[in-house]
């Protein structure tokens, strides 16, 4: 193998893969990182065995060729290097890459291209392409409510489904149940269901970086795997095997109390209730009444900690129903009001021992269900 | 007989019924292999695990052995192996090791048929971790196949063993685990009668012993030396337990190693003085054994030979390794 990068790309490059190095793993190969030919360009590729990325950036291809180098030490020395071309040549006997850029000369120590595991490669008449940024708009508002406890590992996981020109995202927690949708053009009426590790979805939305790009998303029949694939960069993950609940049925239908309120509003009040209530149980209460003749309709956020203190907030709001008071964990409510875009949002209850409902307000495509607390 | 075909000397009927298994698709969720170490329970499973993943089988349920797949899990180095044992100087299995492999298992198989969970010496598992692992043996996720192997099936909480298909492998007779290592190893038959009686025919053990010549050069040499202490002075084998406990390999491991050697020999006394006709271990050593077993009471021989393994039992226990050494050999005669 003999090709030449520029340092910057290459360096870029390794950034990119690099997270799905593990270097505590049984096969020493998998601290590594693949360096391989491929048409032209020189591929990187890293993988844990339950994520893969693959990068592939511009070079002179003089010699085809592949192997795979220390993942920590070749970053590291390509970062170290000048911004000017870096030559790499391949002794294939030995496995030793020898780095040549400016005036230094590096040999590194490799293992054979032939013991790093085969990445899947996509089929490019299969799956459904989205734009990069509607598609990281969708993991930032549902991943964050999948579980981090591994002791039910459906729920670390997304479900991701595809139904004609549908696509759906849900998690939860147990707690919380997040869903989007949105509509995609789907001219080969691909259709798919898959639970993708939420690590895997949160890693993707690092490295998509041109909202404008397009990406497209194939889950091959049999494999257990999905594949991202985007101009330069491919991200493939292990699909998570088993039933993921089903989220539908704990979206409640109808409501008693209907409330508007503002969103900045509501997230400022929650985020002082948070300073509290972090020191005890997380709870907030929220008091929701309607307008009256003393008052018109508002929202009183109240947290409580027996060390702490206690603190108090009011937010204007059109309640429409009845009055209610009803307990949220506050982390989670913060949370869901992060993420929504829109001026206004809606949080639709029915009692206080069932769960509410937190929508933004001209938005049909996001539905976030969050479970009440103990008034205590 | 797909069995036959397997290697693995002496299991024929069990990797005959394991054969069957992945040829015909009937497999089990999870296996526990019982017996001995050096017996071959690692092999089998490995062998297994490549009967049900190889790519180009050359019969149904036989591994071709040559393949990517089959020669990555022979080295123990294959993306859908996941192995679980004793790690960073513990002898423990924790339950964090159980946790992170319970987490690779519910991802799908990466390249293969079925993703491999394999259990070295699970009886090293604490509690907590073997329950832990429960729920995954009762349910394993699809796709899934479980391999555990422990010494014995006593040492396991009776709910795994009743969430497992047991296959309880046995030493071979003497006479065929020296046959077994001529044909396969040729190795000439003096010494692979040596092999096969030092250990007990356990295949295994006997072709890493054959492997590790100074591994058998210091086993040699502790039987002498433990025969020399017959008789000696107090001074003489107190002096012998110092030197013993300076091992480059710590006192533990030292004194582990003289038990081993020291049970072998009283066990090999015992069997001469009762006039059994059962094969010895030291074979080498007959003579010697002889001599010494006309000196002793049966009764005597075998209260030590009990002594001694209790006080193996004892070494795990956290006992000082050097006391314990000189406790014991105060009894010797």
């Amino acid at each position: 193998m003999k090709v030449t990068v520029p340092q910057q790309q290459l360096a870029h490059g390794l950034s990119v893969v690099s997270r799905a190095v593990s270097p505590r793993n049984t096969l020493p190969v998998l601290a590594n990182i693949l360096i391989a030919t491929d048409e032209g360009r020189l591929r990187l590729s890293a993988t844990n065995l339950e994520l893969g990325i693959t990068c592939w950036i511009n070079a002179r291809v003089d010699e085809e060729g592949s192997t795979t180098m220390p993942a920590r030490t070749f970053a590291d020395l390509v970062n170290a290097l000048p911004n000017d071309q870096v030559s790499m040549t391949l002794n294939a006997i030995n496995q030793t890459l020898t780095v040549r850029c400016g005036s230094s000369t590096t040999d590194i120590k490799g293992i054979d291209a032939q013991e790093f595991p085969p990445m899947p490669v996509p089929d490019p008449n299969d799956g459904v392409t989205v734009r990069v940024g509607d598609f990281k708009e969708m993991i930032q508002q549902v991943a964050f409510a999948a579980s981090t406890d591994d002791v039910r590992p459906v729920l670390t996981g997304v479900l991701v489904t595809i139904n004609g020109t549908d696509m759906t995202m849900a998690a939860t927690d147990g707690f919380r149940v997040s869903i989007r949708k949105a509509t995609i053009d789907n001219l080969r009426g691909y259709s798919a269901s898959a639970i993708i590790p939420a690590r895997a979805l949160t890693e993707l939305a690092r490295i998509a970086t041109e909202p404008e790009g397009l990406i497209s998303m194939t889950v091959p029949a049999g494999r257990g795997q999905v594949i991202f694939h985007m101009k330069d960069v491919e991200l493939v993950s292990q699909l998570i095997d088993g039933n993921f609940p089903d989220y539908k049925a704990i979206v409640p239908r109808s409501f008693k109390t209907r409330t508007i309120l503002s969103t900045a509003a509501l997230l400022k009040a929650c985020k002082q209730a948070e300073i509290i209530a972090r020191e005890g149980t997380n709870v907030a209460r929220l008091n929701i009444n309607p307008s009256d003749i003393a008052a018109p309709g508002h929202i009183e956020v109240s947290a409580q900690s027996e060390q702490t203190g206690s603190s108090e907030a009011m937010v204007d709001a059109t309640v429409d129903g009845v009055p209610l008071l009803i307990a949220f964990n506050v982390k989670f409510l913060r949370e869901v009001l992060e993420i929504i875009k829109t001026p206004n949002v809606v949080i639709e209850t029915n009692a206080a021992n069932s769960p509410g409902m937190v929508r933004p307000v001209g938005d049909e495509t996001f539905t976030h269900v969050i479970m009440p607390m103990h008034l205590g | 007989m797909t069995g036959m075909d397997w290697k693995v000397f002496g299991h024929e009927w069990a990797a005959e019924i394991l054969a069957v298994h992945a040829a015909q698709d009937t497999l089990r969720h999870a296996y526990l292999f019982t017996g001995p170490p050096g017996i071959g329970r690692r092999t089998l499973a490995l062998r297994f695990a490549q009967a049900i993943n190889c790519l180009t089988p050359t019969a149904p349920g036989l591994p071709c052995r040559a393949c990517r797949t089959c020669r990555q899990i022979e080295s123990q180095q294959f993306p859908d192996l996941s192995i679980l044992k004793a790690e960073g100087g513990s002898r423990e299995i924790k339950i964090d090791q159980v946790r992170t492999l319970q987490r690779t298992l519910m991802l799908a198989p990466y390249a293969a048929r079925y993703r491999v969970g394999l259990l070295l010496d699970f009886q090293n598992a604490n509690e907590s971790a073997q329950n832990a692992m429960l729920k995954t043996l009762e349910e394993a996720p699809t796709r899934v196949i479980l391999l555990a192997t422990t010494d014995a099936q006593e040492n396991l909480l009776p709910t795994i063993l009743s969430r497992c298909e047991i296959m309880r492998l046995r030493p071979l007779p003497l006479d065929r685990a020296a046959a077994a290592l001529m044909d396969e190893a040729h190795i000439e038959a003096a010494e692979a009668r040596r092999l096969a009686h030092l250990s007990g025919g356990r295949v295994g053990y006997a072709l890493q012993l054959h492997a590790n010549p100074k591994q058998l050069d210091k086993r040699q040499a502790l039987l002498e030396q433990a025969l020399s202490l017959v008789q000696a002075n107090r001074r003489t084998r107190f002096a012998y337990v110092e030197v013993l406990t300076k091992d480059k390999e710590g006192p533990r491991e030292a004194v582990r190693q003289a038990l081993e050697v020291w049970i072998s020999l009283w066990r090999d006394v015992m069997l001469c003085a009762s006039g059994a006709q059962t094969p010895l271990v030291n074979v080498d050593s007959e003579a010697a054994l002889r001599a010494l077993a006309r000196q002793v009471e049966v009764s005597q021989a075998r209260a030590l030979a009990a002594r001694l393994t209790l006080a193996l039992d004892q070494l795990d226990g956290n006992v000082n390794p050097r006391l314990l050494a000189e406790t014991l050999l105060l009894d010797w005669p």
